[in-house]
């Protein structure tokens, strides 16, 4: 498979700066409208999190989001937005039993609609819970679909479409279509505070590549050895009373 | 020798009514279960309790559960040669018909999970050799292969025990480590899976060939048992001695490597694998799986196996065997499920869920199965296509064998031929 992909010199990456987020929930809804997201889907979701935790890192303060942890007077709250990682070394496409999701070379993890047979056994590998896949066919809310709104094909294999097939998985693809003609994937286009930034990691200038080898951003369980393409800039907080 | 000819043979010799009953009643449940696949197929996998946040279900616990079911037979066939254990050779045949069965009933199973099934072909097109799916998909096929070849040797073996008796003793040295590398491959499907703490346990293989050799001896049990009583089969006391050793000491080797990975992660206080022990354990959403794996599939059994005033009551062996299986379905279900309803991310709002319903919400951060009846009707239609396998075999096999200490209680005269004896004379 390798050796029929043509070699691209780009190793993309995302890193999402958490001191920015706000919560609001656009790159979400945004991402939603420009992949044509049936209902019930979210390839991209913002949980409500206490600063700089990881996962699964400790019990949620509700089921309900923008609930702050801790105890007044001594509360903290902070977003993290989840969608596919793009790992260097994904789970799902070792479980694959179709090579129906693939990593292109230059990073992202895709999945080849018309290959996949919906074993559903990438969602079972999947760390970070980020696949979703088609139960029931397309239903849109009212007013039809928007966005990229067509076929697109990665070396042949369908890696897009806006009304989905029933019965595949699918997810994030770091908006292939949009980057392959130099444009930014959407969330990143859509975050009203800059809080993500897109780019190449192979390119030593570039400011993902700065942010990540000096920035100081991390990997989402970073322990399990997935590698995620998608990088966190921790919440820089000063708590009073410290130095 | 064709079934139909056979099943017509035995009808003839035999009160119609009951057998027919019983073919009647496995039908309309099949029928019952493909109405419900083709539905499935229509509405999507919609139909079903799945949901993104638990992926996988009745249909993938089930089938594991089937996988496991097959091992008995082959194990017991295949250990009545390895170890040389002679009492278990009347049991060899019926034990390979039902791993067979067994194996193929499992490997249908899967069909229906799929939400492409027509695409299935893909595995053996883009074969992915890192994915433990394709090489269970492999072993699945060798096993079911296997079966067939070592039913057909063992009948000929009946024939002319001179001329097979190699065969039967080469294909038992092959047989035992395909049983045993069926179900380790099965369990990695799991085992092997870092995102999900309760499954990522290397113990994961050996619990499953232990929980697979105590399930699949209670099901031959139960079906020598059955034939015992309804098709004129022949169970000797030192096999029954036996099948209870089996049982007994496979129930108490599950256990204790169930119990271990529960001290495991009580031990610790690592919270994905805590919060997946919390769902369990008693007070939690899902404690009513460990009181049947711990209860219902260990204590009862146990003391039907252990206790002499219950060991003593007749049909204690039948009583356990059924209370194990019913222990082994609960650890396949509990692995599963909670392996999914154990949240991934532990955030609000967690997971989409992937189908929209105005009133609930769209996301789930411990997830929520409810199997539907288009689950249950696939998975009982099955099940009934495995009796149908059996039953059919049984005929045609022409298992039934008088005992080798006096006629059995259903012997009607009808044996196909001396022959078959040869299978009861070789007990002694």
């Amino acid at each position: 498979m390798a050796a029929k992909t043509k070699s691209r010199t780009r190793h993309y990456a995302m890193v999402i700066d958490t001191n920015r987020c706000v919560g609001c929930w656009t790159c979400a809804v945004a991402c939603k409208e420009v992949n044509n997201e049936p209902l019930g889907y979210w390839w991209n979701r913002v949980l409500t999190t206490a600063p700089n935790q990881s996962t699964s890192a400790k019990p949620p303060a509700s089921p309900n989001i923008d609930v702050p942890y801790g105890v007044y007077p001594n509360l903290e709250l902070a977003y993290l937005p989840v969608a596919c990682q793009q790992c260097n070394d994904a789970p799902c496409v070792k479980v694959c039993p179709v090579q129906a999701t693939f990593r292109r070379d230059d990073g992202m993890v895709l999945i080849d609609y018309n290959r996949c047979i919906g074993c559903r056994y990438c969602m079972a590998a999947c760390p970070y819970g980020v696949r979703v896949f088609n139960w029931g066919g397309h239903e849109y809310a009212p007013g039809g679909t928007v966005g990229y709104g067509k076929d697109y094909y990665v070396d042949g294999r369908l890696v897009f479409t806006p009304y989905r097939p029933k019965g595949i998985v699918e997810k994030c693809t770091f908006c292939v279509e949009r980057v392959d003609v130099g444009e930014k994937p959407f969330c990143v286009e859509s975050c009203p505070l800059g809080a993500r930034v897109f780019g190449d990691l192979d390119d030593p200038d570039s400011e993902v590549s700065k942010l990540v080898n000096e920035g100081g951003a991390e990997q989402l369980q970073s322990d399990l050895g997935t590698d995620p393409n998608v990088y966190y800039l921790p919440v820089a907080r000063r708590v009073p009373g410290e130095s | 020798m064709s079934t139909a000819t056979t099943a017509l043979r035995g009808k003839a010799a035999r009160p119609a009514g009951p057998i027919r009953l019983w073919y009647t009643a496995l039908v309309l449940v099949m029928a019952w279960g493909l109405a419900a696949w083709i539905y499935e197929l229509r509405v999507g996998l919609a139909a079903t309790g799945m949901r993104d946040v638990v992926s996988w279900g009745l249909y993938i616990f089930t089938f594991a559960f089937f996988i496991g079911l097959s091992a008995g037979g082959l194990i017991m066939a295949s250990s009545a040669e390895v170890f040389g254990i002679k009492a278990l050779k009347p049991l060899s045949r019926l034990g390979v018909l039902s791993a067979a069965a067994c194996v193929c009933v499992a490997a249908l199973m899967i069909i229906p999970d799929l939400g492409k099934p027509f695409r299935v072909i893909n595995i053996f097109i883009h074969p992915n050799w890192s994915s433990p799916l394709v090489w269970d998909i492999l072993i699945i096929s060798i096993y079911f292969v296997f079966s067939v070849v070592d039913l057909y040797v063992l009948q000929r073996h009946v024939k002319e025990p001179s001329r097979w008796h190699t065969t039967v003793r080469v294909l038992a040295y092959i047989g035992l480590p395909t049983a045993i590398l069926l179900h380790s491959v099965t369990a990695w499907i799991f085992g092997l899976q870092i995102s999900r703490p309760w499954w990522n346990t290397s113990l994961m293989a050996p619990l499953f060939v232990v929980s697979a050799i105590l399930s699949g001896t209670a099901l031959v049990t139960l079906l020598a048992l059955a034939a015992e009583r309804w098709g004129g089969f022949s169970l000797p006391t030192e096999t029954r001695r036996w099948l209870r050793g089996f049982i007994l000491v496979s129930l108490l080797l599950d256990l204790f490597m169930v119990g271990a990975d529960y001290v495991t992660m009580l031990w610790g206080n690592v919270p994905a694998a805590k919060s997946a022990i919390d769902l369990v354990l008693p007070n939690g959403p899902w404690s009513w799986l460990f009181w049947s794996e711990w209860v219902v599939g260990g204590v009862v059994p146990l003391a039907f196996l252990l206790v002499p005033a219950l060991r003593r009551t007749p049909g204690s062996l039948g009583i356990a065997s059924v209370f194990a299986i019913l222990g082994v379905y609960a650890f396949r279900a509990e692995l599963v499920v909670v392996g999914f309803v154990n949240p991934l991310v532990q955030y609000p709002p967690g997971n989409a869920v992937g189908t929209y319903n105005p009133a609930t919400s769209s996301f789930q951060m411990i997830g929520r199965y409810h199997p539907t009846w288009v689950e249950y009707g696939i998975v009982l239609g099955l099940t009934a296509l495995f009796l149908t396998i059996v039953t059919l075999g049984y005929e045609a096999l022409r298992l039934r064998g008088s005992p080798p200490s006096g006629p059995g209680p259903a012997a009607h005269g009808d044996e196909p031929g001396g022959k078959a004896m040869a299978l009861g004379g070789e007990v002694v």
